[in-house]
């Protein structure tokens, strides 16, 4: 992994003297304002007691009641919120410096999710862990996270996209393992949904004091890398020359910021985004304040600024929605809505640069008429094989005469009900399949970035967000309005990632970046919303956060169907025009296409497409992503060729996630979008390693 | 690639001749013609008519299959038996009851396997699975429960499943049982000195390190028979409109006034937050009534949620709490 770039603006900013005034003038103000901060979060409770009681207490007046509550319950929350913001904040700091790329956190690189999902699967089992081992624990998960998404990336050094996208499929993989665990173990893991997202609530001390001294060590060890991070900075080849040992500093580095991390996740669940926004914070000053990147000044205050970040969403949650809030909204919600709007502002400000994608017409090679029609035929027996699995296979397995006779007419009572709601299931997997594969396909093309997606982009969520909310103001809205305001949202949201990665021209990485914080917001504003209206409805929040065909009928599927047919013909109509998109913006020009139309029409039936599937049966990610790659990989890059194969794929995909679903566990059922990630997310994985950039 | 094409093509053929059926088609309905019809109206105000009092009952609701067994019928099928069998004991169910999967996605194929010729449901469902299943057997929608008026709605729930099964004179009994019942432990109360006296009903759980208590409100089925036993209840915030059931931490606890504090565990389910989790905790030791040794932890096994024989095992348990 060496490096023969030139350093980057920041290398320099490293080597700038440390102005010691200044630097000691920003520590004094942060700890400053995180007292403040401190003293507004303790007066906030879901108790009676307030600012009065707590000013009363320091003059040795206190009742009993409110020393408890101090005691018990505000210090314990605010020593919580310190420790997870600082710990947070110093491993985003050192995980940027070591992938030397701003947008490196713990949850971008997956690190959260892993250390949570090892929580979940220990608390699953029944293994009533003491504080200390569970930290344990959840290390060895987050490590086991990081150090996948750092090979995917080559240490990140490869640019933020791959870093990002390899970062968001681990963590959206092991967050469908998550979600599985708390189904499969409902009444084990209980509460551990809202906890999911991260709380600061505290019961007691113990946590906190069993984690504080891991955290110290951790920020001690920070501090003795710092000399070593400083000449990281500079490149691989000059740190080597420099006697610095790059891989063991690199390893050691992880080590620490997934100690760091993991210990932060034990205290109060995965914390969304601190690590990401804190560091990101202190450079935001670094222009003012010369040294300010220098890594034993950056780490520390990188901690600071999590701290302060941490808090801040505490204070602004309780103030703005009540003591009450605080119980029922998780902090880790707050941070989420904070970091991924820090998330777009920075990918806004990134510049492409390096090679963050696999080499136009990958998989391209020539494929001719005869392959097409054969891999065509072929899927076609396989989408009828999955099919009519699927109306044999659930809870009761029926054979194949069963459906003859249902198709006849004849069926006895049980197999025709059994059939009769089966058949609305097998045809929303079908069609939601086919849909999700085909705006992929397109969506794909016209961010010529074989790793785009609807999820990734933003726009599942947004239709997410779009149906909860119909859902929750209005129980009883139809199909079609659900569609509608889902297909408004998808489209709105679509649009906000469009205009927002607009400058002066449309850069695909930066649209994949931007997708990917708007993605986040949305699914924290789907967890608010659930939470916060109907927090004991755990199949609510297992649809719309993992996709369900679990209850469908023919009418919810109609706008699935109806999508299909008016866009299909549509995007097909322009499937030359997908061609020329699918090389660079010159070409398409030169040849007369109007880019800017095509390529906006084009993404609007793609979110149009998604939004309907979404309406249909949930948010149901990696079919648009694994599809179309598979079928470019099939039969190469044309898309006449491609958008077929593609929507067989896609079909077949999710109707056997479906089928699975449904029977593994029967009489109890895995929601289809769960499988498509846990098969879908793996293909992810491996598509990045097999276009990672070799090191050069 | 050929090769795996035809290979595959050839596989998919040989699984679709797999033919043959898994039940004579369709024929004449056999039934009990004998019986009177019966005709109720539902939470949905949907009318719902059977040829005869319903015999083969699927529930996917914990209470109400309480309540149908303990008017005498046994149901053919409860989502999540195993789960029941944990959190309600006061009916038991029959080995021989299927389970159909979990309360919030039962399985439809487990549920028409069954044949039912009712099931049993509760708003809470949504809208959607219950059309789906009116296809499969009559549905019988229950209000799970009504913050407004929970001791009634409970009634209500007996006596609609009551009139489905053809029971209601078991129902009139249960009911007038339930009532005495009421009466007496008033009556216990009020005979210890206790009429008046103050109670907290909560449950709660544990995740990481934060603990959540769940507080009943007079909205809910135990806040409200705690009331009408004589007792009054300390925890006077809002609660949701159907179950009555509040949301706080451990400091919220600080609210709460001196009286009988009762809660509910289960041993095989989530064990015991307040006995064990909180016993060193400083707010929990210095509530008023943790010092005054008024904790009390109700057997386990009764249902927060559930029919006339389930408040009975909770009205014992309350009054001996109180006026132990």
């Amino acid at each position: 992994m060496t490096q023969l770039t030139a350093p980057a603006p920041e290398a320099q900013a490293v080597r700038q003297p440390v102005r010691r005034i200044r630097v000691a003038g920003l520590f004094g103000a942060a700890i400053a304002l995180i007292v403040v901060l401190a003293a507004v979060h303790l007066t906030q409770g879901t108790s009676s007691v307030g600012a009065g009681d707590l000013v009363r207490l320091v003059f040795g007046q206190g009742t009993d009641n409110a020393a408890n509550v101090l005691v018990a319950s505000r210090l314990p929350r605010l020593l919580a919120g310190v420790l997870v913001g600082i710990a947070l904040g110093v491993a985003g700091a050192g995980l940027q410096s070591l992938a030397r790329n701003s947008l490196a956190s713990p949850d971008t690189l997956g690190v959260n999710a892993g250390a949570y999902l090892a929580v979940v699967v220990v608390a699953a089992f029944g293994v009533p862990l003491p504080v200390l081992p569970a930290g344990g624990v959840a290390f060895l998960g987050g490590l086991a996270a990081a150090g996948l998404v750092l090979a995917l990336s080559a240490g990140g050094s490869t640019g933020p996209t791959r870093l990002i996208l390899a970062g968001s499929a681990v963590a959206m993989a092991l967050g469908g393992l998550t979600t599985l665990m708390l189904l499969l173990f409902r009444e084990e893991t209980v509460g551990t949904f809202a906890w999911g997202a991260g709380t600061l609530v505290q019961t007691d001390l113990h946590a906190v004091t069993q984690m504080a001294p891991v955290v110290a060590l951790g920020i001690v060890a920070a501090f003795l890398l710092a000399a070593k991070l400083d000449i990281l900075t500079l490149g691989d080849d000059t740190a080597s020359v420099l006697g610095v040992n790059v891989r063991r500093t690199r390893v050691l580095t992880t080590l620490v910021t997934v100690l760091l991390s993991a210990a932060a996740v034990t205290v109060a669940g995965p914390v969304g985004f601190v690590g990401l926004v804190a560091p990101v914070l202190v450079r935001l000053l670094a222009p003012v304040v010369p040294g300010l990147l220098r890594h034993h000044v950056l780490l520390p205050l990188s901690g600071l600024a999590g701290v302060l970040v941490v808090l801040a969403s505490d204070v602004v949650l309780r103030a703005a929605f009540g003591g009450q809030a605080g119980v029922e909204i998780p902090t880790g919600i707050m941070t989420m809505v904070v970091g991924a709007v820090v998330l777009i502002w920075l990918a806004r400000r990134h510049r492409d640069s390096g090679p963050s994608r696999a080499p136009a017409g990958t998989g391209s090679g020539l494929r001719t008429r005869r392959t097409f029609w054969i891999v065509t035929i072929a899927l076609a027996v396989l989408l009828t094989a999955a099919a009519v699995g699927a109306m044999l296979t659930g809870d009761a397995f029926l054979r194949t005469g069963d459906i003859v006779n249902w198709v006849n007419g004849q069926s006895g009572r049980a197999i025709t009900y059994v059939l009769d709601q089966r058949f609305p299931r097998v045809l929303s997997a079908l069609l939601c399949g086919a849909a999700l594969a085909i705006a992929g396909t397109t969506v794909q093309a016209v961010c010529r970035n074989p790793l785009a997606e609807p999820g990734i982009l933003g726009i599942t969520g947004g239709a997410g967000v779009g149906a909860i909310a119909t859902l929750i103001l209005l129980p009883s809205a139809s199909i079609w309005l659900l569609s509608g305001v889902a297909a408004v949202a998808a489209v709105v949201t679509f649009g906000l990632v469009y205009l927002i990665s607009w400058r002066g021209g449309l850069s695909s990485d930066r649209l994949v970046l931007i997708g990917v914080g708007v993605s986040s917001a949305a699914t924290a504003i789907i967890t608010l919303l659930i939470v916060a209206t109907d927090p004991w409805n755990l199949s609510l929040a297992m649809t719309w956060l993992s996709g369900s065909t679990y209850g469908r009928t023919l009418p919810q599927v109609a706008p699935v169907a109806l999508a299909l047919l008016v866009l299909t013909p549509v995007i097909a109509h322009g499937r030359r025009d997908l061609d020329l998109l699918a090389l660079d913006d010159d070409v398409p020009r030169i040849l007369g296409v109007r880019l800017e139309r095509t390529r906006l029409l084009a993404l609007l039936a793609a979110a149009l497409l998604t939004a309907a599937a979404v309406s249909a049966i949930g948010v149901v990610g990696f079919v648009g992503l694994v599809a179309p790659h598979a079928a470019r990989a099939l039969v190469g890059g044309r898309h006449a060729r491609i958008l077929p194969v593609a929507a067989l794929l896609g079909a077949i995909l999710v109707s056997l996630a479906d089928s699975l679903g449904r029977t593994v566990l029967a009489p109890a059922q895995i929601p289809a979008g769960l499988l498509t990630a846990l098969i879908g997310a793996p293909y992810f994985v491996y598509l990045l390693w097999r276009t990672r950039v070799p090191a050069r | 690639m050929r090769r795996t094409a035809i290979a595959l093509v050839a596989a998919a053929l040989f699984g679709l001749t797999a033919c043959g059926t898994s039940e004579p088609t369709a024929s004449g309905n056999t039934s009990n013609a004998a019986a009177q019809p019966v005709s109720l109206t539902d939470a949905r105000n949907k009318k719902i008519d059977l040829k005869a009092p319903a015999a083969k009952v699927v529930v996917l609701e914990w209470g109400a299959a309480e309540s149908l067994v303990s008017l005498g019928v046994m149901p053919v099928g409860v989502a999540d038996t195993k789960g029941y069998t944990n959190w309600v004991t006061a009916e038991k169910l029959d080995p021989s009851v299927k389970d159909v999967g979990t309360r919030g996605e039962a399985s439809v194929d487990a549920i028409v396997a069954l044949n039912p010729d009712l099931v049993i449901t509760t708003t809470d469902e949504a809208a959607n699975n219950i059309t789906q299943l009116e296809k499969a057997a009559p549905v019988l929608v229950i209000r799970g429960s009504d913050a407004a008026k929970p001791i009634e709605q409970m009634k209500t729930n007996l006596d609609l499943i009551a009139q489905a099964v053809g029971k209601t004179e078991q129902a009139k009994q249960l009911t007038a049982d339930f009532d005495k019942k009421v009466a007496e432990g008033k009556q216990r109360i009020a005979d210890a000195g206790k009429a008046g006296s103050g109670f907290m009903m909560a449950d709660g759980w544990k995740q990481g390190s934060t603990i959540t208590v769940r507080m009943f409100t007079n909205g809910s089925l135990l806040g409200a028979l705690s009331t009408d036993l004589g007792l009054k209840n300390g925890w006077t915030g809002a609660g949701d409109k159907d179950y009555g059931l509040a949301q706080t931490d451990l400091e919220g606890l600080t609210k709460l006034p001196d009286g009988e504090f009762l809660y509910i565990a289960n041993k095989n389910d989530g064990g015991d937050v307040f006995g064990g989790d909180l016993a060193g905790n400083a707010i929990w030791k210095n509530l008023p009534f943790v010092k005054a040794g008024n904790v009390h932890r109700l057997p386990d096994g009764i249902w927060m949620f559930g029919g006339p024989k389930s408040a009975g095992q909770f009205i014992d348990a309350a009054v001996q709490a109180v006026t132990s």
